[in-house]
């Protein structure tokens, strides 16, 4: 272990330096007194190509260059679930250049993981949350459901028969499959995939009976019924699946599941730095081809200020770690 | 007969002045991406992925599917050339393909590749055509079960692979499935092996693992010898492969493109595993099996046939059922859905000019392969002849940008470096890393099928007994084993029986 520290700091250090070195170059050109935004902007996206982050942060990129007035360039660097995109901005200097994109894991990380490489709350602070989008509840063709309380009622005549998927351990998936658990006490094994749309095949085969699913996902399969969608988990009915009742309209009150985005950057940001950028996110989130960009893939814009930002991050910080803690997920 | 109205379709809409433009930038960009290490067709995909959606989709989707089996092509000139396989599937045609160019033949053993991934690829298109509907239905037969077993075939296979001791080849699988586990376990969450890194927590990245156990550790051992300052290739010899080299090869062509066509199909690893099974199967079948390690020809053949071939398979669970066989594809069906088409079924019924027109650019994009590989041999074989204190240098570069392109992390370079120092020693002790190489990718995968297929029959082993396809692929395991283990058994007798 302390060879392993010791090797670890070998390596974080000549990182640390680089990120000393560019803090005092923006710190000089801080001191010519030039407006923010004077050179491009760099948005970290924390997971590999492909997938909901990278097209939404890639459509927020491109609009936010606009209003901005400044080029805005994404960026991947995937690993760890997210943790090592997000931790290289936690760690850049708090001058507006470096912000990154994150899902609920950002939330859910620090009480899931042993350790963590920074302080959620004390090195990175909410720039604006910029979107939501609901999951979907789908369930193997097989299985004789139509609504989420024939599920429920299903699940409870066979109790440990059923299994959910999930696209891995503390994904969103998996913790709304457990928060459903938890809130209807019934019993289902939880089988992770490396990510949601592996688990398709399976679901058809009925060998995983039911999942909660983004609806990128789902749509594939849902479109033609190889797969049955019975509700989504937003308070409010989906765009995509209007037909659908809510988890929420179909007894469970109060329960929703939201895949949102925000945007984050390191904390300790100048006033005057911050409310620029929450000004030019909140017009980009206006923009007419953002919305359409946006609802292709099932994801509504949603702008906050950065204090709004804050609640609501606090406020699903506590919720999954609840869950988390009650499903005793992290003793597995 | 319907299928030859529905090609005609697809060459008229995939045969436009346009479509044969983006058909052949993609060709184009997939063999620089294959060349280059470190920039793979994921990475190229997603950067082109905004300009797709300007595009009309059957445009974008064959300039990313041209990507995709461009680099497929790319990716064996490395392999051949210096020996740096930079991905799984290439790794196998490094075997031969380096030794001929060691020999003076890296002029065949490109051409050989050329031209069986030409044929492959043709065969391939043909099978997409005809076979779309019903080889998907066959993926949808292959639960965690069917996966475990036919993975657990393709490890035992790999111990065929090995030229010299079987006892070393094992030891090299075992230790490749060792190395497959480190970074976060699928099912708990857990990290494993990680040593606090946290550029560990996704595992050892494979490009980092496959140069630094065949392209540095080759440069470190080439350095030992005192060979003077010459290329890594004495002489040139002939740029193209002889009639007699072609005639050679069509057998191992037409079993690679057959093992590869189904195989692709399977989106769950299957194309991951052409190309090895294709060698083992030469290995098998050839007369003079010893010759296959030293610069045999069939080597190259067989594993870029099939690797090319399932490469064009791979489409059909992407096109029929919207299931993504690798991350490019899943990019693929991203690009796709922002277009408003969702992959599945319907793709065929609703959308017959995309899916036609996709096909039939495959069999143009091949041709165009061809065409702008077979005169760049004649470049890429001078390249070899650079003198080594230019050439290696460059190697270890390459080596290192590719490695920390992928991620952007640190780390992985580190890893590198620390498997060239053991890369170096296997080969000293006559270990190979190709058992390593198929362990470490097999490993992650048939741990994740064994427990999945477990946890979903509540611990019960019988599941991988229950169906017809788990119990082909295990007693085919028993029987390769057996195999193996003959020669074995049969010395020790002797050995017994003269005391």
């Amino acid at each position: 272990m302390v060879v392993g520290r010791v090797m670890r700091s070998l390596i974080v250090a000549p990182v640390m330096l680089a990120v000393a070195g560019a803090a005092s170059i923006a710190a000089a050109s801080g001191a010519a007194a030039q407006a923010y935004p004077s050179k491009p902007v760099r948005l970290v996206l924390p997971y590999s190509p492909g997938g909901i982050i990278d097209y939404v942060g890639r459509t927020v990129a491109q609009h936010l260059s606009t209003t901005l007035g400044q080029s805005v360039v994404a960026e991947n660097r995937p690993g760890a679930g997210g943790i090592t995109g997000t931790d290289t901005v936690a760690r850049s200097a708090p001058d507006g250049y470096t912000i990154v994109i994150m899902d609920p894991a950002i939330v859910i990380n620090p009480t899931l993981q042993p350790s963590m490489p920074y302080d959620l709350f004390k090195q990175l602070e909410v720039v604006s949350m910029i979107s939501s989008s609901p999951e979907v509840v789908v369930v193997a063709p097989e299985l004789p459901v139509k609504t989420m309380s024939e599920l429920v009622a299903y699940a409870k005549a066979n109790p440990g028969k059923l299994n959910f998927a999930s696209a891995g351990i503390g994904t969103t998936p998996h913790l709304a499959g457990e928060l459903f658990k938890q809130r209807t006490g019934v019993d289902a094994t939880h089988v992770p995939y490396k990510s949601i749309g592996q688990s398709y095949p399976d679901m058809m085969s009925n060998k995983v009976q039911f999942a909660f699913s983004s609806i990128a996902g789902a749509l594939p399969f849902t479109t033609d019924n190889r797969v049955r969608a019975i509700a989504t988990t937003g308070l409010k009915r989906s765009e995509v699946y209007p037909d659908l009742q809510t988890v929420d309209e179909s007894g469970l009150k109060g329960f929703e599941v939201d895949l949102w985005l925000g945007i984050f950057a390191p904390a300790g940001m100048p006033a005057d730095v911050m409310s620029k950028l929450n000004e030019a996110m909140n017009k980009a989130l206006k923009e007419p081809d953002l919305i359409k960009a946006f609802a292709k893939v099932g994801v509504t814009p949603r702008g906050t200020s950065p204090k709004d930002g804050a609640v609501f991050l606090k406020a699903e910080f506590d919720k999954w770690k609840k869950v988390i803690e009650d499903g005793k997920i992290k003793d597995n | 007969m319907e299928v030859f109205s529905n090609i005609a379709l697809g060459f008229g809409v995939a045969a436009t002045f346009q479509n044969i433009l983006y058909c052949a930038l993609g060709a184009l960009l997939g063999t620089v991406v294959g060349v280059l290490p470190g920039i793979g067709p994921v990475t190229t995909v997603a950067m082109l992925l905004p300009i797709s959606f300007t595009l009309e989709p059957t445009s974008a989707l064959i300039m990313m599917a041209g990507i995709y089996y461009g680099a497929q092509y790319g990716g064996s000139t490395t392999a051949i050339l210096i020996n740096i396989p930079g991905e799984a599937s290439s790794v196998i045609t490094s075997l031969d393909g380096h030794k001929m160019a060691r020999m003076g033949r890296a002029g065949p053993a490109l051409g050989i590749a050329a031209l069986g991934s030409f044929f492959a690829g043709c065969v391939a298109t043909f099978v997409v055509s005809f076979g779309a509907p019903p080889l998907a239905r066959m993926a949808l037969q292959f639960g965690p079960a069917e996966y475990f077993s036919l993975m657990l075939c393709g490890l035992i296979a790999a111990i065929v692979l090995a030229r010299g001791s079987i006892i070393k080849a094992i030891a090299m699988v075992v230790l490749g499935l060792l190395f497959g586990l480190a970074g976060s376990d699928v099912n708990s969450g857990i990290r494993r092996f990680t040593f606090g890194f946290q550029g560990l927590a996704d595992g050892i990245e494979f490009v980092a693992l496959s140069m630094a156990v065949y392209g540095i550790a080759e440069v470190a051992i080439n350095l030992e010898r005192k060979a003077g300052d010459v290329g890594v290739v004495g002489q040139v010899g002939r740029v193209f492969p002889s009639w007699a080299d072609i005639r050679h090869c069509i057998p191992s062509v037409l079993r690679g493109t057959s093992l590869g066509s189904v195989l692709g199909v399977l989106p769950g690893g299957g194309a991951l595993l052409a190309s090895f099974a294709a060698y083992t199967l030469e290995k098998k079948v050839a007369s003079h099996p010893r010759t296959f390690g030293e610069g045999d020809i069939r080597g190259v053949a067989a594993p870029e046939s099939a690797n090319n071939a399932g490469a064009q398979t791979s489409f059909i669970p992407m096109l029929t059922l919207g299931i993504p066989s690798n991350p490019t594809m899943a990019l693929m069906i991203g690009a796709l859905m922002v277009h408003g088409i969702t992959p599945g079924p319907r793709v065929m019924t609703d959308r017959p000019d995309l899916f036609w027109g996709v096909v039939a650019s495959m069999w143009i994009g091949n041709l165009m392969l061809v065409v702008l590989n077979l005169p760049m041999i004649g470049l890429w074989i001078r390249l070899v002849r650079m003198p080594y204190r230019m050439m290696f240098p460059a190697i270890v570069g390459f080596c290192c940008i590719g490695t920390y392109t992928i991620n952007s992390n640190v780390t992985d370079v580190a890893v590198m470096a620390f498997f060239v120092v053991f890369g170096y020693l296997c080969l000293k002790l006559d270990c190979e890393p190709a058992p390593l190489i198929l362990g470490f990718v097999l490993g992650p995968m048939m741990e994740e099928y064994l427990r999945r297929a477990l946890l979903i029959s509540r611990g019960d082993p019988m599941v991988f007994l229950s169906s017809p396809i788990s119990v082909g692929f295990l007693v085919a395991s028993a029987l390769l084993l057996l195999v193996v283990a003959m020669p074995m058994i049969r010395a020790r007798r002797e050995e017994a029986l003269a005391e």
